[in-house]
């Protein structure tokens, strides 16, 4: 990673414009800047010139699982190899220098007099390879629910589901409040004409698991507290993943041992403990970052990385084989039990996917991304959270009643990475049938109350609109005979988009609703 | 460090004083928000009836031609200018029907742009300081209904700006005329701006059977689906607070079957006409007769012409047809 010389230069200028610790921020900053740049941006033009599914697509996790769970190769998925290469060549580069989560989790590392002084077991770090094996044992049992624990789809998820919303939830009613006192009206009318559509969605969005991304997150963070980056270290499947790689990585972190002082300085500044505090002092290469901390903090410069060292000790703390092959085989059986799913058989008749998707794709597919969700303009896309089954855990379902699929709009086939969601044209997603609408008769407005009411078949986007209007007459509260327009659903037209649903003005459950076709 | 018992507790109490603090303010705040009397079901006052045109100018003006442009013009021209609603420095506001981020002008969906642009144009001729259109499409987002409707770019080329609804600029507010419902959440600037025109284009429609200029009312509330039962009755109540100052009905294309999103050029009519009037109930009426109806079949037409919003009473009033050759 270092020569010699610039290693030199980094030691003399420690705080110096061009030090390996700032170049190292500098790619963390620029890498979550761009992470949500492209979150926030890809729901109005699917990323500009940049690939929006960029991360998800440099994931190596989600390439291979995707790729095992539906047994194809997939190309756009395979630019995961460019971060495997990268790992074999300098290690948990990624890790260190790109993660948005990682990056996440160096801020909101607790100040160190905060920090609890615990020492976990060693072993604890094999977690991480557990997870792993569970979601690729999955994946080649074709169902990539565990890819709710990818680092990249997990930091997405908080954010879009539950950050962003509350943001606007607040923004939005802190403007109401505000906007009655005249003299802030102005300014209020340019803050917001910048907020909506850039950073903020048009709408409300409203997520009905948020509090649980917002549980699950700060979770993650709260570990934090416990040990730095303890997700990076004891459970990140992704971080497994390329520690496994990085134990034969051509980069290894070495320690001059006539320069040494042992002086422990490096194994006190690392923050994922990665190198011991004794002995050698050469850091383990499936723990090491490359974050370069201790490439700074050495006093007699006795460290660098350089290629071909010969391999470094055995990875701290094994487990006992019996504990590993119970772990495995429990793992096994979890994963088998989420096939057990009941919806393979008959599907939820209301859980409704987007259109053209099927439920085979969608389980082998889907990375839990939730990109679909991020980018639909009507809320209509929800996470199903087990709404199909564990093994739908997070899939992307269709609530009617909180958003309609916009007539207009196919962002959700034009986002999904893993074409879990097919890419439609305009014109056959318009006849992509979602579902069908079917009328409660016992609760529609017309037909239980004899009032006209009609808005289903107005907002019927159709150019033969699925609903039609039958003449009766009535009698009006003040006794008149009226003419009386019942709806009725055309079965064949209808398309299931399920604006009808989100429009029905009979209160709680819609009196028209889309079923599954 | 640590902290006592004792500190603990004063801290939160302070705390606990302070957050039910804030929470009083804001929650008296909030109640100043809310103007409205009790439910106006008994209320029978009429609303006042709209000022009859000054001196000579037509009560109701019909072009008729091929261009758009030329047809507001004439229209205009004979109801006394524009300059008879528009004073110099004057904020205008034109509410086009744009309901759909789906339809391109050709199906009749959505205000042709040209009239829109036109009405601009004039506004702005007139010494508006400040010209916006906008309108809140029922699917699909105003950001993308905008352009896809041609308006957008119609009013930019002519110097007017879209605006794409806020939120928090729709406010409860209280209808004093209203007989079915007493308030209702309404956009704030149209309520405060200093002229209102409505742009509607003439449509079928299932309930209302046409949508016209009433109808298009619907665009500056929130939850408009919730005023469709009862619609005529609830239409007159909106419009004796919401007044537009000059309808300008859009019957170049008419949509005579499967409004008001259509989607077949079959249902669409060239009937080359545009109507204005300051009376939305007559202008309403009279865009009825393109589809060979009469005021007095529709319900809202009829609703509020007999609250006194209008007349429908078209032999009564002075209608000017002018010709507009190509």
């Amino acid at each position: 990673m270092a020569s010699e010389g610039k290693q030199r230069d980094s030691r003399a200028g420690g705080t110096g414009l061009l030090s390996w610790r700032r170049l190292r921020r500098a790619s963390q900053i620029l890498a979550l800047v761009l992470f949500i740049y492209l979150l926030l941006n890809v729901r109005r033009d699917g990323g500009g010139w940049l690939a929006h599914d960029l991360f998800f697509r440099l994931n190596p996790l989600a390439g291979m699982a995707t790729m095992l769970a539906a047994r194809q190769w997939m190309l756009p998925l395979a630019l995961g190899g460019v971060v495997l290469a990268l790992t074999l060549l300098l290690g948990r580069a990624w890790c260190g220098w790109i993660c948005p989560l990682g990056t996440v989790l160096d801020w909101a590392r607790p100040p160190r007099r905060l920090q609890r002084r615990v020492s976990l077991p060693p072993q604890w770090r094999q977690t991480r390879y557990l997870v792993l094996f569970a979601v690729l044992f999955s994946a080649l049992l074709g169902s990539l629910a565990f890819m709710v624990l990818d680092p990249v789809t997990l930091l997405q998820r908080s954010i879009t589901s539950a950050i962003l919303p509350a943001t606007h939830s607040v923004v939005a009613w802190s403007e109401k409040l505000l906007y009655r006192f005249q003299p802030l009206q102005t300014p209020l009318e340019h803050i917001d004409g910048f907020l909506r559509d850039t950073v903020l969605p048009l709408e409300q969005p409203f997520y009905l698991p948020a509090l649980l991304v917002l549980a699950v997150f700060g979770g993650v963070l709260a570990l934090n507290a416990i040990k730095p980056r303890f997700w990076c270290r004891y459970l990140c499947p992704l971080g497994g993943l390329l520690a496994l790689v990085s134990r034969v990585s051509l980069m290894r972190h070495a320690v001059n041992r006539e320069a040494c002082t042992a002086c422990q300085r490096c194994a006190r500044e690392c923050s994922l403990e990665a190198i011991p505090s004794s002995g050698t002092f050469v850091a383990h290469p499936a723990e090491c970052t490359l974050c370069l901390d201790c490439l700074e903090s050495c006093p007699t410069g006795a460290i660098s990385f350089r290629a071909g060292t010969p391999p470094a000790e055995p990875a701290p703390g094994g487990i006992s084989r019996r504990a590993a092959l119970a772990s495995v085989a429990a793992i096994g059986l979890g994963a088998g039990l989420l096939r057990l799913a009941p919806v393979l058989g008959k599907a939820e008749p209301l859980t409704l996917r987007p259109p053209g998707t099927s439920e085979t794709d969608l389980r082998q597919k889907c990375i839990r991304c939730g990109q679909c969700i991020n980018v639909c303009p009507t809320g209509a896309l929800q996470a199903g959270v087990l709404k199909s089954g564990y093994d739908g855990l997070w899939t992307p379902v269709m609530v009617p009643r909180h958003g309609y699929c916009d007539f207009a709009c196919r962002r959700c086939g034009e986002v999904c990475p893993t074409g879990a969601i097919p890419l439609l044209s305009l014109e056959e997603k318009r006849r992509a049938v979602i579902g069908k609408a079917e009328i409660d008769k016992s609760r529609c407005i017309p037909w239980a109350n004899g009032l006209n009411c009609i808005v289903c078949q107005e907002m019927c986007p159709l150019t033969e609109k699925a609903i039609e209007l039958s003449q009766a007459t009535a009698a009006n509260s003040e006794g008149y005979q009226t003419a009386l327009l019942l709806p009725e659903v055309i079965e064949e037209r209808c398309i299931g988009c399920g604006i009808c649903e989100h429009q029905c003005p009979v209160r709680g459950e819609a009196a028209i609703r889309v079923r599954r076709a | 460090m640590s902290i006592s018992r004792r500190e603990f507790i004063q801290q939160m109490l302070s705390l606990g004083v302070s957050a039910a603090v804030v929470a009083a303010a804001l929650s008296i705040l909030d109640c100043s928000s809310q103007p409205f009397p009790g439910p106006g079901s008994d209320n029978t006052t009429p609303p006042p009836p709209p000022p009859p045109p000054p001196g000579d100018a037509a009560y109701l003006a019909v072009a008729r031609g091929e261009s758009p442009r030329a047809m507001v013009e004439a229209a205009l021209a004979a109801l006394g200018g524009i300059e008879r609603f528009v004073r110099p420095g004057n904020d205008v506001i034109i509410k086009p029907n744009i309901c759909v981020s789906f339809r391109t002008p050709e199906y009749a969906a959505t205000t042709n742009p040209e009239v829109v642009g036109a009405l601009v144009a004039l506004c702005l001729g007139a010494g508006a300081g400040r010209v916006r259109v906008m309108d809140n499409p029922f699917s699909g987002s105003a950001e993308e209904a905008y352009p896809t409707s041609g308006i957008e770019e119609a009013v930019r080329s002519a110097g007017g700006e879209m605006e794409v609804m806020a939120g928090m600029k729709y406010q409860d507010t209280a209808i004093p005329y209203g007989q079915k419902i007493s308030h209702w959440p309404i956009y704030r600037d149209i309520l405060e701006t200093d002229v209102v025109i409505d742009v509607p284009i003439a449509k079928h429609h299932g309930l209302a059977r046409l949508t016209l200029g009433m109808k298009n009312l619907l665009g500056v509330v929130t939850n408009p689906g919730a005023l469709h039962t009862d619609m005529p009755q609830k239409l007159t109540d909106l419009a004796t607070l919401v007044r537009p100052h000059l309808t300008v009905i859009d019957g170049v294309r008419i949509l005579m079957n499967n409004g008001p999103s259509g989607g077949s050029l079959s249902d669409v009519k060239m009937a080359n006409t545009v109507i204005a009037s300051h009376d939305i109930v007559a202008a309403d009426a009279y865009a009825a007769t393109l589809f060979d109806l009469q005021g007095e079949d529709i319900g809202a037409i009829r609703a509020a012409a007999h609250r006194g919003l209008g007349t429908m009473d078209l032999d009564a009033i002075k209608i000017e047809e002018i010709p507009v050759g190509a």
